[in-house]
């Protein structure tokens, strides 16, 4: 990789940081919703009779709430921003790809999508005086690197979805809540219906939190741990695939339809 | 000899829209139809045209920013379908109004910005910034957002992020469209500089004094068709030649010129526009001299409050080619 495509990177998450992400509406997304998610979910938790800290699916599943909605809102907001700004045909008209573009912006989405589990598991210490020890940390960090891996090949495809057609913001935002319900967020998929557990199967992030939540439940890494994370990388590889794909049938169905820009 | 900077061959794009709600029905809209041009390198080109004309879906296509539905588009001998990587490193484009940039930013940032796009080294991009902000009246200001920028402001500021990776060609559509006269005529001069530096230049305009002034080459084109080509000059040459007489007088002297003016109405086009307490009498004519000869008499007599003679311009040109009058 050369030092232009960095230079382009930092450039473009500078630019992303100011313009899209430190912004009252933004700041809101990551850090009020999944705090409410959150607190509600462990005034629930205590009212159900639970003694056991329900870390797992209260504060894990708070935070994942802020990133997932952080990333569906600002990585669709941005093509829904740049068509409407007419920023969209200056990128689409330089020599850079809007898939270089676009991956570089939802990764700082996703960084900054971070903080709502900073912010979750801060609520959680400090209000609700949860305890973290014997935990698999190194575990955790891993499956957190599956999370956002299956985060950002999940919003290139959105991204590109959005950017094939004006309309598709609608179907993109009636995702957030579903995917949130589907991949369990905030409860175990086994409540679930099986054939709903089946339809989750498709979404890596579903992994990535199985792998997540098996780690802060065991200190040991087990064959079912290695197979969660397996599945994570996988899934997102093919929706990364499936990215890759769509972006020249992108590139080239914008320039029939001229939906480049609205006004 | 070397290749043209521009090279259209029978150009078409036609947008499908749909229409109703119940019975959807799809409609073909023809926005660019048979469309074949060229432009040298080193050539200032104009394209008029009235809203809705095909101008701006033309410059996209040339541009890479549309695909042609049919036809062929060369830039600088590239093919503008399949080479579009190459030819946007070798073009530059600045379209009209207050989008396209990035209001929260400063101008600096945004130039910053563009030169990652289009991946600048970073020695010229801390050369060109300056050299381009200065070029366009913008230092003192580069460090504000522009979203507190005035519509000139933000037009230099579009041609500034356009010249960035110093392109041989750039598309102007309409880029002194909303600016007051002053910040216009500097543009214009910006205009005549980069032909000057070796520039192309394709510029759509509604300014047909704009067009007069900076083009060498212009085509008129309505309904995605062009209607008319050449220099301005050559497009003058297209309808008659008439000169149109302007004679200002005030209402109450109004009948005092009846027994020259009513015989010319059934000759030439004679129309009357009422600026109380004057009217403003227009003579089409391709004979001026007989009746200036009446009316110079009544000028110094003071029945008339001024008289002038003019030749056709460009934008009589225009509306005669737009309203299918030309010879």
């Amino acid at each position: 990789m050369s030092a232009s495509f960095f230079r382009l990177g930092w450039r473009q998450m500078d630019v992303q940081l100011r313009t899209r992400v430190l912004n009252l509406w933004t700041m809101a997304l990551f850090f009020i919703q999944p705090a409410i998610f959150s607190i509600v979910g462990m005034i629930l938790s205590h009212a159900a009779g639970n003694t056991s800290p329900d870390l797992v699916y209260t504060v894990i599943g708070g935070g994942i709430m802020g990133m997932w909605s952080g990333l569906v809102f600002t990585s669709t907001y941005d093509i829904r921003t740049d068509r409407r700004e007419g920023t969209l045909e200056l990128i689409v008209g330089s020599p850079t790809s809007l898939r270089r573009v676009e991956g570089f912006r939802t990764l700082l989405n996703i960084l900054a999508g971070l903080s709502s589990m900073a912010f979750a598991v801060l609520a959680a210490v400090l209000i609700f005086g949860y305890d973290f020890s014997g935990v698999n940390v190194t575990g955790i960090v891993i499956s957190m690197l599956f999370i956002l891996f299956a985060l950002w090949c999940m919003g290139l495809f959105l991204a590109n979805l959005l950017a094939w057609s004006r309309l598709s913001g609608t179907f993109v935002d009636l995702l957030e809540m579903p995917m949130a319900l589907l991949c369990g967020f905030m409860y175990p998929i086994s409540i679930l219906p099986p054939w709903l557990q089946k339809v989750s199967a498709v979404f890596p992030i579903r992994w990535g939190l199985e792998g997540l939540r098996e780690s802060m439940l065991s200190a040991t890494f087990t064959p079912h741990l290695f197979s969660r994370w397996l599945l994570a990388l996988g899934i997102s590889l093919a929706f990364l695939l499936l990215a890759r794909w769509l972006d020249g049938k992108v590139h080239d169905h914008i320039r029939i339809t001229g939906e480049l820009h609205s006004i | 000899m070397t290749n043209p900077a521009i090279k259209v061959e029978n150009l078409s794009k036609t947008f499908l829209t749909r229409e109703g709600f119940w019975k959807r029905k799809t409609k073909k809209i023809n926005a660019v139809d048979d469309l074949s041009l060229q432009v040298e390198q080193g050539e200032l080109y104009g394209l008029l045209g009235p809203n809705g004309a095909g101008k701006t879906t033309t410059v996209k296509m040339l541009a890479t920013l549309l695909l042609p539905t049919s036809g062929s588009v060369r830039i600088f001998d590239l093919d503008a379908v399949k080479d579009t990587t190459e030819i946007r490193r070798r073009i530059g484009f600045a379209f009209g109004g207050n989008r396209g940039l990035y209001g929260r930013l400063s101008a600096r940032d945004n130039l910053r910005y563009f030169a990652e796009l289009y991946a600048l080294p970073p020695e010229v991009t801390r050369r060109r910034i300056p050299e381009l902000l200065e070029m366009m009246g913008l230092s003192g200001r580069e460090n504000d957002r522009v979203e507190t920028y005035s519509s000139g402001m933000t037009q230099r500021l579009h041609l500034a992020r356009a010249l960035l990776h110093d392109p041989q060609l750039v598309f102007l559509d309409e880029p002194t469209v909303g600016i007051d006269p002053v910040g216009a005529r500097e543009l214009r001069q910006m205009i005549k500089d980069l032909i000057k530096r070796g520039k192309t230049i394709l510029l759509t305009t509604h300014y047909m004094a704009e067009a007069d002034e900076l083009c060498d080459h212009i085509a008129i084109i309505d309904h995605g068709r062009i209607k008319a080509e050449g220099t301005p000059s050559r497009l003058k040459t297209l309808v008659k030649k008439e000169s149109i007489i302007q004679a200002k007088v005030e209402q109450k002297n109004l009948p005092a010129l009846k027994n020259i003016v009513t015989p010319l109405e059934s000759r030439f086009p004679v129309n009357y526009v009422n600026e109380n307490p004057f009217v403003l009498i227009n003579i089409t004519t391709p004979e001026p001299a007989p009746i200036l000869d009446e009316l110079l008499p009544l000028l110094s007599q003071h029945v008339l409050d001024s008289l002038e003679v003019r030749n056709q311009t460009l934008e009589d040109v225009y509306v005669a080619i737009i309203q299918d009058k030309a010879a």
